[in-house]
Parts: C-alpha cells; structure tokens; sequence
C-alpha cells in the first residue's frame, strides 16, 4: 500500500494525516525516560529511533499473540494468561518446557517482571510520562462534521431489531420521499388573465391622470383659441380653471383625464346657449372665445359640460352618473343646435 | 493424589499472588502512558477492558526497553575511556546511546541492526579490477 493514494481522477493527493507521527513521538520520548532511568545522559537520534520502534512492535506484538491465544480458546477478550503466554512466547526461551504448570505464576518471564516492579517501586525509581497526553484517539472536529452521526448521536430508534445503534442513522425521509409542501392554488388561466388587463387599466389610467396634471401645472396663463380642436383643449382647461383651487389640488380632475382621448376623436359643436350656461355658473368664468362652427357636425361625445355647471360637487364616484346626464343634455343641446341654425338663418 | 493436592495448593497460592501482584500494579506507574500502549494493542485487536492487563504490557515492554538500554550501556562502558589530558577531567565519560552500542545489546535478542560502515554508489565499488569485469 503506498503512502501517496491517487483518486479517482488520476491526481495525486497526500496521505490522510495519520496517528502515527503523533504516536511515535509520545513513544520516542516515553523510551528516552526509560534509558534515562538506566543510566544514558545523551541520545543520538538514530538508535533512540530504533528502539522506539522496537519497543513500538513489541507491544504490537504482544497484542498480537495475546489475541491469538484467545482465540485459540475460543474468547474474544484477552485475560491475564493469555498475556503469560505471550510473553513466554516472545521470549523465546527453552525453560518450562517440560516443567509448565497451570499456573501463570509459573512462567519465568513473569516472575521477572514481577521482580522488576518490586525493584522499581522499592527503589522508587517510578518514572511515570512526564507529558500529558491526550485521549486517543483524537476527534477532528472537522470531519466530524462530515461523518454521518450514529444512531446513538443523533437519539433515533433504528427501524428493527436486527440493526445495531452504532451504525449511521437514516437520511430523514423527506430526502427520498416526496412530501406535498406547497398548498396546490387551483389553476385559473382565464381568472388570471382578466386581472391583469385590470391591473393594467388601472395603470394607464393613472399614468394618463398624471400626465393631465403634469401638463395643467406647467400651462401658466391659457391662451384661448377657436373653438376646434384645439378649442376642445382649451374649453377642457378653462373648465378645469373654473374648479375651485382646491379640488383642483386635490385630485385629478376628470376634465384632464379623458381630454387627451376627446382631443384627438372629435370637434364639438356649441350652441348658442353657452351664454346660458355661463349664466348658471356661480363663479366667474374668464370669457371664452368659442366660435360656432356649424358645418362641422357633432361627432361624439361632448365635453363635460355638466361638470361646469356643478363646479363644486364633483366627485370621481359619481363621474359615471355624471356622463349619463351629459350625454342626455348634449343630445338636447345638439337638437336645439339642428333646429336653431334654421332659426338664425331665418333671423 | 498427593502430587494433585500439592498441585491444587500451589495453585492456589499461585493465584494469591498474581492477584497481588496486580493490584501492586496500580500502584506503579509505568513510563510508558496507558493510552499509548492501549492505542497500540487496539492496533493488534487486543480488546480488554482491565487497566490492569493493560499496565501489564506496559510494564513488560519497559523491562524490555530497560533491559536493552542497560546492555547498551554495559558496552558503552566497557569501552576504554579516552585519554586524559587534562587533570580536572574525570574517568566518567559522557554515556551517549550509540548505534554500536545498540546492535551489540540487541544482538543478544537476535536482532541484527548493524549499521553499514560506508554507503557505495554501487554494489561493485571497492572491489578489484579483475572481478568487476564479470
């Protein structure tokens, strides 16, 4: 196995950071402590290597071993005779051959050691790690965060008996399944597209309104002319001069919305009984210049013209009212118009 | 059956003592740190939740480790002192842990560390003329 593994992808990438260095450091300096204890003032760097290392692999195996003649009788954990036999096995010596008891007590290498304890605690030459070290082995915290969580962590009870806690949890079922979120609108094609002509009528509607008064504050002085249409401009502004100054500010007079739209359809034809209604006024008018123009003929919808008469009521909820009535008077009015030219004529 | 008594006896006292001497054990600290030795049995599949068996082979591998050191050091003085020169300088030299004097102590283990004394470029280097042609 090679220390530097390749991917996927054919690129080379370090190792995975292992336990080793850290191990074999904490072993190195736990082997000087001993040499020092012996005896040694000074090191140089390559024996002490080598015998870290052998000391590392005699615990290998040791463990090693140890865990064979466990297994050998059919245990999985190791107990203190299995340890005895490992270590008469390590040593490799040709004693007790013959002579070996039950009895673990028996074993040379074990007396030894035993011998060696009572040395060192007689003697006090007890010298223990000087170093902390930490508990093995360490967690990256980083990965951590990476790995699945067990069951355990994550306080789930696995779905059947047959799989242990330990293992990784399930993904939430939310991840494989489909679950409803959205509450389903029902689909309405037509509903919605009623409702954005709607939307989009209002919007003109107020664009155009302040056009309107975009344009009304900009006219300073109002400059009257003939009666065409031109002149429907002009009588759309003396009417809307004739509202009080503060209707005027406050909203948008209907004069100024729909005179762009009689502006560019029509003429209107005006009677003589303009002076009449001129006379109803009750505020004073500047004087209109309006010219008769009876070849031209009535085309469409008047003017407001009852809006000049009630000056002060208006109101936008009432405009459709409004246009009813106008439409009526300005049908009698036009009649009047059709039979009074015969009359002038005949003046 | 006299022989199975005696036996039966001895085991029994056998066993007195390993349970003392185990519980001598937590008494002494080894050199080597718990963890560490745990860390390199769970290498091995050692499993064992007694901390006693674990202070065991840590004890064990000191002795190991001690017993290798003292030989090295047995040789490291056995060598001939250097010179005196000078009169403040004492017989005890510095006692430094050396390749040789290591491959000599675990020699008797039957290791075989034994350091080159010289790298070559090639295995042929040094040898004559005549030889390096075939």
């Amino acid at each position: 196995m090679s220390l530097s593994e390749r991917t996927h992808d054919g690129e080379t990438k370090d190792p995975p950071p292992s336990s080793y260095e850290f191990t074999h450091a904490a072993a190195k300096s736990a082997v000087a402590q001993i040499c020092e204890t012996v005896g040694y003032n000074h090191f140089k760097d390559p024996p002490l290597e080598s015998l870290t290392g052998f000391a590392i692999q005699y615990i290998l195996q040791l463990g090693k071993i140890a865990t064979s003649f466990a297994n050998l009788n059919g245990r999985s954990q190791c107990n203190v005779f299995d340890i005895v036999l490992a270590l008469e096995d390590l040593s490799g010596n040709d004693n007790n051959a013959e002579e070996r008891g039950c009895s673990a007590l028996r074993s040379v290498k074990l007396r030894e050691i035993i011998e060696f304890v009572k040395v060192s605690d007689d003697g006090e030459e007890e010298s223990p790690f000087l170093q902390t070290l930490p508990r093995f082995p360490v967690s990256d915290k980083r990965k951590k965060m990476m790995v699945v969580p067990s069951f355990v962590e994550v306080g789930e009870i696995p779905p059947g008996k047959h799989i242990p806690l330990w293992l990784p949890a399930f993904p939430d079922p939310h991840t494989y399944k489909e679950t409803p979120m959205w509450i389903e609108r029902g689909l309405d094609p037509r509903g919605d597209k009623i409702e954005q002509a709607r939307q989009r009528r209002k919007a003109e509607r107020a664009l155009l309104s302040l056009q309107r008064k975009l344009v009304c504050r900009g006219d300073g002085d109002r400059v009257w002319g003939d009666m065409d249409v031109g002149g429907v401009k002009g009588e759309i502004r003396e009417a809307e001069s004739e509202v009080p100054e503060d209707e005027k500010r406050d909203g948008v007079s209907v004069v100024e919305a729909f005179a762009p739209a009689l502006e560019a359809a029509r003429d209107v034809v005006f009677s003589e009984d303009d002076a009449e209604w001129k006379q109803k006024k009750q505020k004073k008018k500047p004087v209109v210049l309006s010219k008769l123009r009876t070849e031209k003929k009535f085309l469409g919808e008047p003017l407001d013209l009852t809006l000049q008469m009630k000056g002060e009521d208006r109101s936008i909820s009432l405009r459709e009212e409004d246009r009813d009535d106008k439409r009526r008077r300005a049908e009698f009015i036009l009649r009047q118009c059709m039979e009074n030219p015969v009359d002038l004529n005949q003046l | 059956m006299n022989h199975g008594q005696q036996s039966g006896e001895a085991k029994h006292e056998d066993d007195a003592a390993l349970t003392e001497f185990l519980a001598s054990l937590m008494d002494y600290t080894p050199t080597i740190p718990d963890d560490l030795v745990e860390h390199y049995l769970a290498k091995s599949g050692f499993q064992c939740p007694d901390v006693r068996l674990i202070r065991l082979v840590a004890v064990a591998t000191q002795k190991f480790v001690a017993d290798v050191a003292s030989d090295a050091l047995q040789h490291c003085k056995a060598r001939p002192a250097p010179v005196v020169k000078d009169k403040k300088q004492q017989k005890d030299k510095r006692l430094v842990l050396t390749m040789e004097d290591l491959s000599k102590a675990l020699r008797e283990y039957g290791v075989n560390v034994k350091h080159p004394e010289y790298f070559a470029d090639s295995p042929s280097t040094g040898m004559e003329p005549a030889t390096r042609d075939e």
